[in-house]
């Protein structure tokens, strides 16, 4: 491809127009590890399988979901330490936000500083984009929303959305199954059978992750919840998730 | 090149004009004056936690500027902070500490500790010389227990069961040191900080009006605002104000400019957006 005699360089355009960086920082994106998000009429659940490399790791240490404000929770695809960078920044954004303008940060306006970060490291000498796709879950005074931010610093308010290994299945299942009126609770059922679709192997509630927000505008995450995995007759999986007495973050 | 000749700005508090302003006060320039609270701020420990009590008086020179401010400032769910000297300051200092808390909280997902908001606290009030005039005195319930600390505006601390600060610290702490003991219930201990406060409100002219009162324990926290008010407004007058009347109206005419003048549209621009 004559593109490859451009793909050393991030802040060099090749021929037919783009950034192969970003384009490669998109692959790697695409073969992360699932993660998908739904908005429904009176929250939003973000979902991730927590796919271990070995069943000698200590799977509670490990937090794929992660809280930036009360009530806005995100997830990622792609590499779990850009990520971290990236958690971090935008909270630190997010507190700066508050400290000036005495309010919660609106999500619309931490995604957008979130992606002038994630772009920053698109345009300038000596560093590489980011390494993942990240789903923001928020629940603020414009009501449920759900953002997509990717490598490039683009980003899109979905109503449902997936990244990873399996999105083009995940978001063919969820065109199917969305619907504008859909409540909170359909909308996790539904992450969670589409987590399953594409899942290697048997899903538990040890190998997902799941962060919820509804209209008491705080960030939950499923890990430290109880989550029984109950197969019924016709071998449907069915979650019974009492998630309002999940793990709240420390305010 | 001209690049030594651009100034880079220095990051951190500026000196500079320090020297000036001792200068001229010497020289007999009165300086500006400043809100300062001329408060009496209190804390106790009692038997499951901590308990905070401030008035709520703030003073400019001798005029009363705010009759029912908040001293009690919110440093994280399980701590607070009462704040003496210069109002601006207090306000600030908390308000940045509490934001660093939080994103610590975030960051290691755990409840925050007293001492951290104590190592934030005189780390920054060390770092600016004693020019940040805020005199806190900060308690809260963690992990490891409960904790009452005060804190001096050069950055120094102490770890007391019981602390006073303020212009009405030493009446207050009269009442302290006579009436404190270990183990006090929570009635007993709100009452006690509730009768130091009064004795500032009373004996010391920096403070006045009403109690404000925090309680501490461990998973709990109750902000009492004005539990005490001592002093209500009883002076207003039930008949109300009736003003002496005014002059005499003995002419109206009204007339309307268009006859006087003429007003001629000239093509007008629309104004441009």
């Amino acid at each position: 491809m004559g593109d490859s005699q451009y793909s050393f360089s991030l802040t060099t355009f090749s021929p037919s127009g783009k950034l192969v960086q970003i384009e490669h920082a998109l692959t790697a994106v695409g073969s992360g590890q699932t993660s998908l998000g739904i908005k429904a009429s009176n929250g939003v659940v973000i979902a991730t399988e927590k796919k271990l490399p070995s069943i000698l790791v200590d799977e509670t240490s490990v937090q794929k979901i992660q809280i930036l404000t009360p009530n806005i929770g995100v997830v990622y695809s792609g590499m779990g330490p850009d990520s971290r960078v990236l958690v971090r920044k935008s909270r630190k954004q997010a507190e700066q936000y508050n400290l000036l303008y005495k309010e919660p940060i609106p999500v619309t306006q931490l995604v957008r500083e979130t992606a002038a970060v994630m772009q920053e490291f698109t345009q300038s000498g000596g560093v590489r984009p980011f390494g993942v796709s990240l789903l923001v879950a928020g629940y603020d005074d414009k009501g449920p929303q759900l953002y997509q931010v990717d490598p490039s610093g683009s980003y899109f308010s979905w109503k449902a959305s997936a990244m990873g290994k399996n999105v083009s299945n995940a978001k063919t299942f969820l065109e199917k199954r969305y619907t504008d009126d859909m409540e909170l609770e359909d909308a996790i059922h539904t992450a969670i059978l589409t987590l399953k679709e594409g899942f290697e192997g048997q899903i538990s509630g040890k190998n997902i992750e799941i962060g919820v927000i509804e209209a008491d505008r705080t960030f939950r995450r499923s890990p430290d919840c109880s989550s029984n995995r109950r197969l019924s007759s016709r071998g449907r999986v069915a979650v019974s998730f009492s998630f309002r007495r999940c793990f709240k973050y420390p305010e | 090149m001209s690049t030594e000749a651009m100034d880079v700005p220095k990051t951190g508090f500026s000196f500079d004009l320090c020297r000036r302003n001792d200068m001229l006060t010497k020289k007999g320039l009165k300086s500006p004056g400043y809100l300062k609270t001329g408060t009496t701020i209190v804390g106790l420990i009692f038997e499951n936690g901590v308990i905070l009590g401030a008035d709520t008086r703030a003073t400019e020179g001798p005029i009363v500027a705010d009759k029912n401010c908040e001293k009690i400032h919110y440093m994280a769910p399980n701590i607070y902070c009462c704040g003496a000297g210069t109002a601006a300051d207090t306000e600030a200092v908390t308000d940045n500490i509490s934001s660093q808390l939080k994103l610590h909280r975030y960051h290691t997902g755990r409840e925050s500790r007293v001492v951290t908001a104590l190592t934030l606290l005189k780390s920054h009030l060390f770092r600016y010389q004693g020019h940040v005039s805020a005199a806190l005195v900060l308690g809260g319930v963690d992990v490891t227990g409960p904790h009452l600390h005060t804190i001096y505006p050069h950055g120094s601390t102490d770890t007391l069961p019981f602390a006073t600060m303020g212009s009405g610290s030493l009446a207050a702490m009269a009442i302290f040191e006579s009436e404190y003991r270990e183990g006090l219930t929570r009635d007993e201990g709100v009452n006690l900080v509730t009768k130091a406060i009064c004795s500032g409100i009373f004996n010391d002219l920096g403070s006045g009006s009403n109690v404000d009162v925090c309680v501490i324990e461990k998973g709990k926290k109750e902000y009492l605002r004005n539990h005490l008010t001592p002093n209500p407004r009883t002076y207003i007058s039930s008949k109300g104000y009736t003003f002496s009347k005014k002059t005499e109206v003995l002419l109206t005419k009204i007339t309307p400019l268009k006859e006087l003048v003429d007003v001629v549209q000239v093509g007008g621009d629309a104004m441009e957006e």
